[in-house]
């Protein structure tokens, strides 16, 4: 029917030329990965054209736009790729392109994995480690990306360095099983649930608020946290076969912010059952190797631990990327991202309506000490200063439960305060879900977000 | 009219007259001539209408491309003055000309359709263009209607004419095959046929089938003869070609030569009247090509082709090749392209199917490649994958070589949305059609969401924006509702139900008991709290499904949650045929959303002042 007319008038409007915004076209050798660095202000534009690429494991689809801000990561050529970018921001002569010599062995790393998930129905748990900057997110989100890939298995990735949120707020530890491909555009790996249509699936995140950035600042506090999370993980392991099988990918913080004891890596080791640990390290005697070998061995005798080059894709980040990585995490929590947006909804309290305890910080009050429980709960009073423009966690105890439940309660979501009227004794609080504030205690987080 | 207007409008006329060929000097020259002589143009434009009315069919596509080149290049005012008859006059040629012309006129209409890169407007007047455009319409549809209606009402003389005519053909092809039964057989028929609507009078309706029937096998005959024709043709062809072949193979290197003499500026010496020309100058028979070995090939592709004609030909005869019936779309799609393009030579070449490009090739080619590297893999029974230091930090052969593949093209279709693979297998296969249905009704509801607006007229804005599909986070799990999670739940895509999946949300209510002092992981395993949950998730989704149908009495079709105070807007139930106001219930002559009365009820809040009752809402629900 093509000769009727008007019907194949196909419209030529050409908005990728927009002003300076130009496209470039980049081919990218079997095998080399592009570094790419995205500030807050711009936006970089990605379009696979041909061949196979991939970002932390996930390959993109070709002939879609993918879209980045804010965020540090490496194309790898799995084969020769073409495609075409386009970012104002990014001279085309700088590009980071370099041969990436590491990708082999996470294959190897992840096959064999593959193979302990084939022999047993305990799969494997997987602690990464690491000093900071050593691909230690990296290298657990390429793994979980692998995982789901050849079968539909679905690894339970643990987060447990605090001052990272992935599918959540930082701030807290979480547990989130990978049933499906991630985000590759999102710093925070995707949603957790949504109460609407989203264009990847969501995942649904165990989250156990810590509250502090350091875990310096209560070491039992954070262990603590820790035990409440392994112990629900287990039971899920325990009722779910498939996440079972897939294991347990572990993220930890860096080396440096631990003891010199390693507790936090002793304890982890201990409360997931870890049989794998990976110690990113260029040095071919680490020392830290010989290190771990001999707590580790003092706890489990049936383990591999493994030394693994840094890998080849890293990507320096500094303390106000960090930053800017924590706000993005707060931003999308409650308004979601460029394309899931989500409406958070702010309701007015009275001063008398909400009840907040706050975790003691040895840090910042040393003289807190003595005679009170490291873990204990401190009741923080309702004011300008303490609550203006805070992150809290919201428990699932009570408002009116003692300070031990609240302690062990789950977590229920997140608030922001954005108000704070002392005169008037009225609060605002940007709650993630339309409805009543639910009548219960909250935990304030050392997190600030000014909108 | 002045005496030096009066020239330039003759001379125009006169160079006009000269258009009896597609002339592109003379339409730049008349174009040229109306963008220099704005000031004339009613007179331009008239003796360019008298022209197209009045010249033979064959030129009038010529004139309307002078039309179309002024228009295009000098624009307003000569557009305006078009407008006016353009229809009348496209009409009037339409029906003229022969269908090859008709399809030039289409494809010139298609680009006044295209809107103006300064303007952002089409070529002529909208209405014009819009009456052309329906004329098109009707008259292609005209066109490809069934020519059964247009038959004439069948008589017995005229079937008996159609017969002689029948007979006529079959008796010149048996000329030629003499000892073909087959024709032999149809004369037969034929002439029984014949006897017979002579002897009886049969009714119309009785003559129509058989007038169809003749039809047909008149159809099947003519193609048969067009067959031979054009295999006539293409054998003349052919010796011409081989005639020039012969004539200028011998010549080709002295040509060569002198052209390598002469430099650029290459004079032919030989056969001009053949059809050697300087290069570049005749598209049809590019110089290079007659004088390369590529015509060889040309040439021996020629008399295969020749070769596998006669074959058809004599497989044909022996009724071995099978002639799909007049409707059968294969019939359909060649009746089409003929209509399409006429020159057979252009037509032969459009048709080449081309080559898929290398990328494309390249892709086929490694996925075979992935699908041998990983057939006879088994994981569990490679030794070399144990986990050890040694084995992760060095070069293993059959990971690199054989298992990498598993992650890539040994699934080999990958999704062109989000970039997930799946492979060739039966099960596969259907989860990928699951997965993109999946995505299909994602993106309908995240577009559809979008864009649909409802609730019209009075019911205000906050309405028509509140049915927007406005998503919020979901609060985490309770430990011991995440401990039975099961992320099926999330990522099943065969799930039918879209608007009101069954997901497991957070309980908030249920909470206090099962963190109770030390046992809070002994919840899990207790079935009640669950039991529980999923009867109030059942009670949510039916208080979704209520509705009231919005009572006469109804103002302005919306009225206000006293709970929540959200204005309700009514949307109209297509399988009922009634406003509603969905997710909404009534209760003593008031309004309410469900859920809210529900939420409201269960906490016994009275202080909006109203009595609520469970029970009665239970009962309005299993109603």
């Amino acid at each position: 029917m093509s000769i009727l007319p008007g019907i194949d008038s196909t419209p030529t409007t050409n908005e990728l030329f927009e002003g300076t915004n130009e496209i470039h076209k980049l081919e990218i050798e079997k095998g080399y990965e592009w570094k790419v660095e995205v500030n807050a202000e711009s936006k970089l534009v990605i379009e696979v054209k041909s061949g196979i690429a991939e970002i932390f494991g996930t390959e993109l689809a070709n002939d879609i736009e993918y879209s980045f801000y804010n965020n540090k990561f490496s194309i790898l050529a799995v084969e020769d790729v073409s495609l075409e970018w386009r970012c104002p921001e990014i001279p085309e002569q700088k590009l980071m392109i370099g041969e990436n010599k590491t990708a082999k062995y996470v294959y190897n790393l992840h096959f064999s994995l593959e193979k302990m998930r084939a022999a047993s129905f305990d799969g494997p748990k997987v602690m990464i480690v690491g000093g900071s900057n050593t691909g230690k997110t990296a290298l657990a989100r390429t793994l979980c990306s692998y995982a789901i890939k050849y079968k539909s298995y679905q690894p339970m990735f643990i987060n447990l360095n605090p001052e990272e949120g992935i599918f959540s707020v930082a701030g807290c530890l979480t547990a989130t099983p990978i049933s499906d491909i991630l985000d590759v555009q999102s710093t925070i790996w995707g949603h957790s649930m949504t109460s609407g249509a989203t264009m990847l699936h969501s995942k649904q995140p165990l989250v156990k608020t810590f509250g502090l950035e350091h875990i310096k600042e209560n070491q039992d506090l954070y262990l603590a946290t820790l035990k409440q999370l392994s112990e629900v993980v287990k039971l899920r392991l325990q009722n779910d076969v498939l996440v079972h099988r897939s294991g347990c990918i572990i993220d930890t913080p860096p080396i440096s912010v631990m003891d010199d004891d390693l507790t936090e890596l002793t304890t982890t080791f201990k409360e997931f059952n870890v049989n794998v640990v990976i110690l990113l390290s260029d040095e071919q005697e680490d020392p830290l190797l010989t290190k771990l070998n001999d707590k580790l061995s003092t706890i489990s005798s049936s383990f591999n631990l493994l030394r693994l080059p840094i890998l080849s894709g890293v990507i320096e980040r500094d303390d106000v990327f960090k930053r800017s990585l924590q706000r993005l995490a707060i931003r999308e929590y409650f308004y979601g991202s460029p394309s899931v947006v989500l409406s958070p909804y702010t309701i007015g309290v009275d001063f008398e309506d909400i009840t907040v305890w706050r975790p003691i910080n040895f840090i910042e009050n040393p003289e807190e000490t003595s005679q009170l429980l490291p873990t204990q709960l401190l009741p923080v009073e309702v004011k300008p200063t303490t609550l203006q423009h805070a992150l809290v966690a919201i428990s699932y105890a009570d408002r009116k439960a003692n300070e031990s439940n609240v302690q062990l309660a789950p977590t229920l979501g997140f608030g922001l305060i954005t108000e704070v009227n002392d005169k008037r004794r009225k609060l605002r609080i940007l709650l993630p879900v339309p409805g009543r504030l639910p009548d219960k205690a909250m935990i304030l987080t050392a997190y600030r977000y000014l909108e | 009219m002045d005496s030096e207007a009066d020239a330039i409008v003759k001379d125009f006329a006169s160079i006009l007259e000269e258009l009896t060929f597609n002339s592109r000097p003379i339409i730049t020259t008349l174009t040229k001539m109306a963008e220099e002589n704005i000031s004339y143009a009613q007179y331009f434009v008239d003796s360019l209408e008298s022209r197209i009315e009045k010249c033979v069919p064959k030129q009038k596509l010529y004139a309307f491309y002078t039309l179309d080149s002024i228009c295009k290049n000098a624009g307003s005012p000569y557009t305006i003055y078009f407008s006016r008859n353009l229809f009348q006059l496209y009409k009037k040629t339409y029906l003229l000309v022969d269908n090859n012309v008709r399809q030039k006129l289409i494809s010139m209409f298609k680009t006044w359709m295209a809107p103006n890169e300064s303007t952002g407007l089409p070529l002529f007047d909208k209405s014009a263009l819009d009456k052309i455009e329906q004329f098109l319409i009707k008259a292609s549809a005209l066109h490809q209607k069934n020519f059964q209606s247009m038959l004439p009402t069948p008589t017995v003389p005229l079937l008996l004419k159609e017969i002689d005519k029948l007979n006529l053909l079959t008796t010149e092809r048996l000329k030629e095959k003499p000892d073909d039964e087959k024709l032999n057989i149809k004369l037969v028929v034929l002439s029984q046929l014949k006897q017979e609507l002579q002897k009886e009078k049969l009714t119309t309706a009785a003559l129509k089938p058989v007038q169809m029937q003749l039809m047909q096998v008149f159809a099947q005959d003519q193609q048969l003869l067009q067959e031979r024709l054009r295999q006539e043709q293409y054998q003349k062809e052919q010796q011409q070609l081989q005639k020039k072949q012969n004539q200028f193979n011998p010549l080709g290197d002295i040509d060569q030569q002198q052209q390598r003499q002469q430099g650029s500026s290459h004079n032919p010496l030989f056969g001009n009247s053949l059809g050697l020309k300087p290069p570049g100058a005749s598209a049809l028979f590019p110089t290079s090509t007659l004088l390369t070995g590529q015509d060889f090939s040309e040439f021996e592709k020629a008399s295969k082709l020749s070769k596998l004609h006669k074959l058809y030909e004599s497989l044909e005869s022996e009724g071995l090749v099978y002639k799909p019936p007049k409707d059968s779309v294969v019939n359909l799609f060649s009746t089409f392209n003929k209509g399409h393009s006429g020159a057979s030579e252009i037509d032969a070449d459009s048709k080449k199917a081309p080559l898929p490009s290398v990328t494309e090739l390249h892709n086929i080619l490694s996925d075979c490649k992935a699908y041998f590297a990983t057939v006879n893999i088994d994981i569990l029974n490679t030794p070399s994958l144990q986990i050890s230091q040694k084995t992760i930090v060095g070069n293993n052969e059959i990971v690199h070589n054989n298992l990498i593949n598993t992650l890539y093209r040994s699934k080999p279709k990958k999704c062109n949305v989000c970039g997930k693979r799946f492979g060739n297998s039966l099960e596969e296969r259907r989860l990928q059609s699951d997965h993109l249905d999946w995505h299909f009704r994602i993106n309908k509801r995240i577009k559809g969401s979008e864009n649909t607006l409802t609730g019209s007229g009075n019911a205000g804005g906050i309405s028509s924006t509140s049915q927007k599909n406005i998503q919020s986070r979901n609060w985490y799990l309770h430990d011991s509702q995440w401990v039975i999670f099961k992320d099926d739940e999330i990522v099943s895509t065969s799930n039918t139900l879209d608007n009101t999946a069954k997901v497991t949300t957070a309980n908030v209510e249920n909470s206090t008991r099962a963190i109770s002092s030390g046992s809070m992981y002994d919840a899990a395993k207790e079935t009640s709290p669950n039991t529980s949950e999923r009867a109030i998730l059942i009670d949510e989704n039916l208080l979704r499904k209520k509705y009231v149908v919005v009572p006469e009495s109804s103002e302005d079709m919306s009225f206000q949650c006293p709970i929540c105070k959200e204005t309700v807007s009514a949307l109209y139930d297509e399988d009922l045929g009634e406003w509603t106001w969905k997710g909404s219930m009534e209760y003593n002559g008031k309004y309410f959303h469900a859920i809210c009365y529900y939420e409201a009820a269960k906490n016994n809040n009275n202080s909006i002042g109203l009595e609520l009752d469970l029970e009665k809402l239970k009962n309005l629900i299993s109603e």
